[in-house]
């Protein structure tokens, strides 16, 4: 099974849903922050035997050095215990990819960022409003993308929401040295090219 | 990877150029020397000889603005916007024209840079006109971007004449031309020089006369036609089908993969609500580069029109919309009271069925005890004779990137425009550019590179390729028997017609036969020149998936028949009295047989696999929610197996593709090809060079194109209004050229 995808593995097999009454107690609206709760100069001590890691934000705020390396360990707490995100959210797998030029320009815009972002939802994604027309959705996720300057960023952060997540790797551009001398060639044989320009 | 492939090109030219053969070896990509160091913006660059100056500023992270510079065409040098200065140089230098000199120090971002750029904005400007608001390239244009950042804040223009004036050109149905916008960088007469082939679109007279157009009034009569719409870097070509429809900030951008041929070509679905409203290409230089075909793009009308948007049961000669319930346990009813069983519950995957539904089906209909899961082509009762325990016997092994290496393509029983046109971009370059020869048995077709028509039949195939000398018909300049044997690449690209076909055993002996005897060309670990050329999609899934019937179950009668997007089924092989289940998107030929439909998701509304005819297992995304009551195809067999009363034991997709990884690996790995041992390849043309004796010799009837009208191959685009439109004006060649200025009142000739 370890073959397996990283994609076909659920991040967190084991979390139960939190039950109502644990999420009642949930009031406040913000959050507690990894550096409030840490302080944000000790690293958390490492349960015994665990890899080192390095969490992002402290890469983030400068405290420590990358690259960012994700806790390996389902011990330590996941963010969507105490975040208070709907237990739906965590059914839905998040997609992390790097975005692709756009052919309509020549200018590279938009492509140096990776995006995580969600699949929209079917049924309840989006549909016609009868009203007016307009675009109706119930999915609070629909107009959300994240943007992060890494990969391993976007999946640190997945993981420890606790989403399942699908990386699509960008394509390399594969473009050849080109030469302008190369449109007066000579070439022997047969004329392939009418060149109309 | 390209270091890789430029080194393999060039070896092949060098030693192509020591035999004394008349190689046409010129190429945009120059045979790789050594790298060379100079220095842009004070930041050192490293790259490889004879890359021109752009590259080489773009490589030290310089953006430089241009217009006519595109790095998949040839260079032409004639917008001068990317001006730059080199150190010692008088002038400012157009840096995509020349090339980056070792030691030379070149500055993107001096006052005499901007000076030039401003007066170059000023020169295009001065003919462009003041169109914007109601220019459908405003918010992606090149020419409007570049003008805010680097053009001047005032004008200077006072010409008493006005502006220039150029008449549009009627270019067909899908390119619309406002050719007072064009700013003469002829990106699109390169770009239909070069790949699409169509050499008649380019430029009459000189400097501010200069037009685009193409000579006599003709439309543009190419399956590629629709990449201009995106080259062009102003407004001067858009899209007709899509005119004043959006803006591009309005739209969300999905990236996902096309599936109306077997080439996966990757796209970016634009929505905007729940509707799609384009397709654009998305770069990926190891499939479709930056090009889509006019297919991909415009099809998507066809989502919009006949759909199936709730179920639907036969109640006499009428359907009526059901419920799920309703039509689920009609369903169940229909099963029982046919009294199917084993062999006789049938299924019929079509050519856009996705991944996960085939593997929920062949699962769902193997639980009610039946092998009988046939595919929707001819003969697809049968097993197919390729067999599908070896992949490479039944996938375009070569891979879609590579094939620009061969230096002799046969072509066997296919018409690789119609059936991938992306492919067939790849032949034109490697046809222009490492004067690659080509050779056709099978039906003639127009193609935009020559080739010489060897034979028509599968008899034929056996003579060409058993020595027997088949002279030449004379399309092309050679033999081809000659630069057949001479080859160091060859390449066999058998169609999926061929191998659907009658004589497909017959056919596959010879060439495996060949192929083995040649092993040395044809199979080594850099090059397998043994391809067969799928046309749907969701072929090469299925095989991959065992999506195949057994040999029994071809000569059962059905009662009970499941329809998979089954829509150029024909008629005769669904019986009378057969209980037939039709789940898909659209209303096409397969829903008409139905007694029950299930309304499923098109491409662009669920997230499923897709695997290639490489071998390429891609996922696609959803853009849009699927209308009305349709859901997910998947979701819909999961939930009638339950209701039939077998569930299959999975609940949610990610268990689904661990079980499409307990079937094949590769079909969740995804954008990667899995490179079998040659020893697999070699056993896998054994079995083909063996078929069973019953196996007939090859006939004489000639081999027939599967596809006769490239914009009506299946349910989408026989919905799409815009095909429709090409149909009749490339494939009937019926269109009337309106004279659009006309059409309205006589443009504006005046400031
Ligand atoms: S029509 Fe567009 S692509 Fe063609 S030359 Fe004019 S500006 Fe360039
Ligand atoms: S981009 Fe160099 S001249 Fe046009």
């Amino acid at each position: 099974m370890s073959l397996l995808p990283r994609y076909l593995i659920r991040s967190r097999p084991s979390i139960p849903s939190p039950s109502l009454s644990f999420r009642n107690r949930m009031l406040h609206t913000s959050r507690p922050l990894q550096a409030e709760t840490r302080g944000p100069v000790d690293p958390p001590p490492a349960p015994a035997g665990a890899a080192p890691h390095t969490a992002i934000m402290d890469v983030v705020a400068g405290l420590a050095e990358g690259p960012v390396v994700p806790v390996e360990d389902a011990s330590v707490v996941a963010a969507e215990v105490v975040s208070g995100a709907p237990h739906e959210l965590q059914l839905r797998q998040v997609r992390i990819f790097k975005p692709t030029k756009s052919t309509m320009q020549s200018a590279k815009g938009k492509t140096k960022r990776w995006v995580l972002d969600w699949d929209v939802l079917q049924g309840a994604g989006r549909w016609e409003n009868p009203l007016m027309g307009w675009a109706s959705s119930a999915d609070y996720m629909q107009g959300t993308t994240l943007g992060f300057r890494s990969k391993e960023a976007a999946i640190s952060f997945a993981e420890r929401q606790g989403w399942d997540y699908i990386v699509s790797e960008p394509k390399v551009a594969k473009i050849p040295p080109k030469n302008y001398a190369n449109n007066y060639v000579h070439v022997p044989g047969k004329l392939r090219i009418h060149h109309t320009k | 990877m390209l270091r890789r492939f430029t080194a393999g090109r060039s070896i092949a030219r060098r030693l192509a150029q020591g035999q004394a053969q008349p190689a046409r070896l010129f190429s945009t990509s120059q045979p790789r020397k050594a790298d060379i160091t100079l220095t842009v913006d004070g930041k050192e660059v490293t790259v490889p000889q004879g890359t021109a100056l752009i590259q080489a500023c773009e490589a030290a992270g310089a953006a430089v603005p241009r217009f006519c510079y595109h790095d998949r065409l040839a260079i032409a040098g004639n917008c001068r916007m990317c001006l730059v200065e080199v150190e010692r140089s008088p002038k400012p230098v157009a840096s995509c024209a020349m090339p980056a000199m070792p030691g030379s120090k070149v500055f993107t971002n001096t006052p005499l840079v901007h000076k030039a750029r401003e007066g170059v904005m000023e020169f295009l400007l001065a003919n462009h006109p003041l169109d914007c608001p109601i220019c459908d390239q405003g918010g992606e244009c090149d020419l409007q971007d570049q003008s805010m950042r680097y053009g001047s804040d005032r004008t200077r223009f006072h010409e008493i004449t006005g502006k220039r004036a150029v008449e549009n050109k009627d270019l067909g149905p899908i390119v619309k031309t406002s050719m007072n916008r064009c700013i003469q960088c002829t990106r699109c007469v390169r770009f239909a020089n070069d790949v699409a082939g169509v050499e008649e679109l380019g430029t009459t007279g000189r400097g501010n006369d200069l037009q685009i157009g193409m000579y006599i009034e003709k439309t543009m009569d190419s399956e590629m036609s629709g990449n201009i719409i995106d080259l062009c870097p102003v407004g001067a070509l858009t899209s007709k089908p899509y005119a004043f429809q959006a803006r591009p900030w309005e739209l969300k951008k999905t990236e996902s993969i096309d599936v109306l041929d077997a080439v996966g070509s990757n796209i970016r679905v634009d929505s905007r609500g729940v509707q799609v409203m384009r397709i654009q290409p998305k770069i990926n230089d190891e499939i479709n580069e930056e090009w889509i075909n006019d297919k991909t793009r415009y099809a998507y009308d066809g989502l919009k029109y006949q759909r199936l948007t709730t179920p639907l049961v036969r109640e006499g000669d009428r359907f009526v919309p059901a419920s799920w319930e309703h039509a689920m346990d009609t369903i169940r009813h229909g099963l029982q009271s046919s009294g199917a069983k084993g062999d006789e519950i049938k299924a019929v995957a079509g050519h856009t069925a996705d991944t996960e539904s085939l593997v929920a089906l062949k699962d769902f209909i193997n639980r009610l005890g039946s092998e009988n899961l046939t595919l929707d082509q001819s003969l697809g009762d049968a097993p197919p004779v390729t067999g599908v325990d070896v992949r490479s016997n039944y996938l375009f092994n070569t891979g879609i990137e590579n094939v620009g290496e061969a230096d002799a393509v046969l072509l066997i029983g296919t018409n690789p425009r119609h059936e991938a046109a992306i492919i067939n971009t790849r032949f034109r370059k490697s046809y222009l550019q490492t004067g690659a020869e080509f050779g056709l048995i099978g039906e003639d077709f127009d193609s935009v590179f020559e080739y010489d028509h060897v034979g028509t039949s599968p008899s034929d195939v056996e003579a060409f390729l058993s020595g027997k000398a088949v002279k030449g018909k004379g399309k092309g300049e050679n033999d081809f028997a000659r630069i057949w044997k001479e080859a160091k690449k060859p390449l066999i690209v058998v169609g999926s017609a061929v191998v659907e076909g009658k004589d497909g055993a017959a056919v596959l002996k010879a060439i495996s036969k060949h192929v083995l005897a040649n092993e040395k060309k044809f199979v080594t670990p850099e090059w397998n020149g043994f391809s067969i050329l799928q046309r749907a999609a969701s072929r090469a899934a299925a095989y991959d998936a065992g999506f195949t019937p057994s040999p029994t179950s071809t000569n059962t009668t059905p009662k009970f028949v499941y329809l998979l997007n089954a829509d150029e089924i024909d008629p005769s092989t669904i019986p009378e009295n057969a209980f037939v289940v039709y789940q898909g998107h659209h209303g096409d030929l397969g829903a008409q047989f139905a007694d029950v439909c299930l309304p499923g998701a098109a491409y662009t509304e669920k997230s499923s696999t897709w695997v290639n005819t490489e071998g390429r297992s891609q996922l696609g995304r959803v853009a849009v929610v699927p209308p009305g009551a349709s859901r997910e195809d998947w979701k819909i067999i999961r939930a009638l197996s339950e209701i039939v009363g077998s569930p299959i034991p999975y609940d949610d997709i990610i268990q689904l593709r661990q079980r499409m990884w307990d079937i094949s690996p590769t079909l969740v790995r995804y954008d990667v090809i899995e490179k079998p041992s040659l020893e697999f390849i070699k056993l896998g043309l054994q079995l083909l060079s063996t078929p069973p004796s019953t196996t007939k010799a090859a006939s004489t009837t000639p081999f027939k194109k599967p596809i006769n009208d490239f914009y009506r191959t299946d349910a989408i685009s026989r919905a799409s209004v815009t095909m429709a439109a090409c149909s009749k004006a490339f494939t009937k060649k019926e269109y009337d050229i309106a004279s659009v200025d006309e059409a309205g009142s006589a443009q504006a000739s005046y400031a």
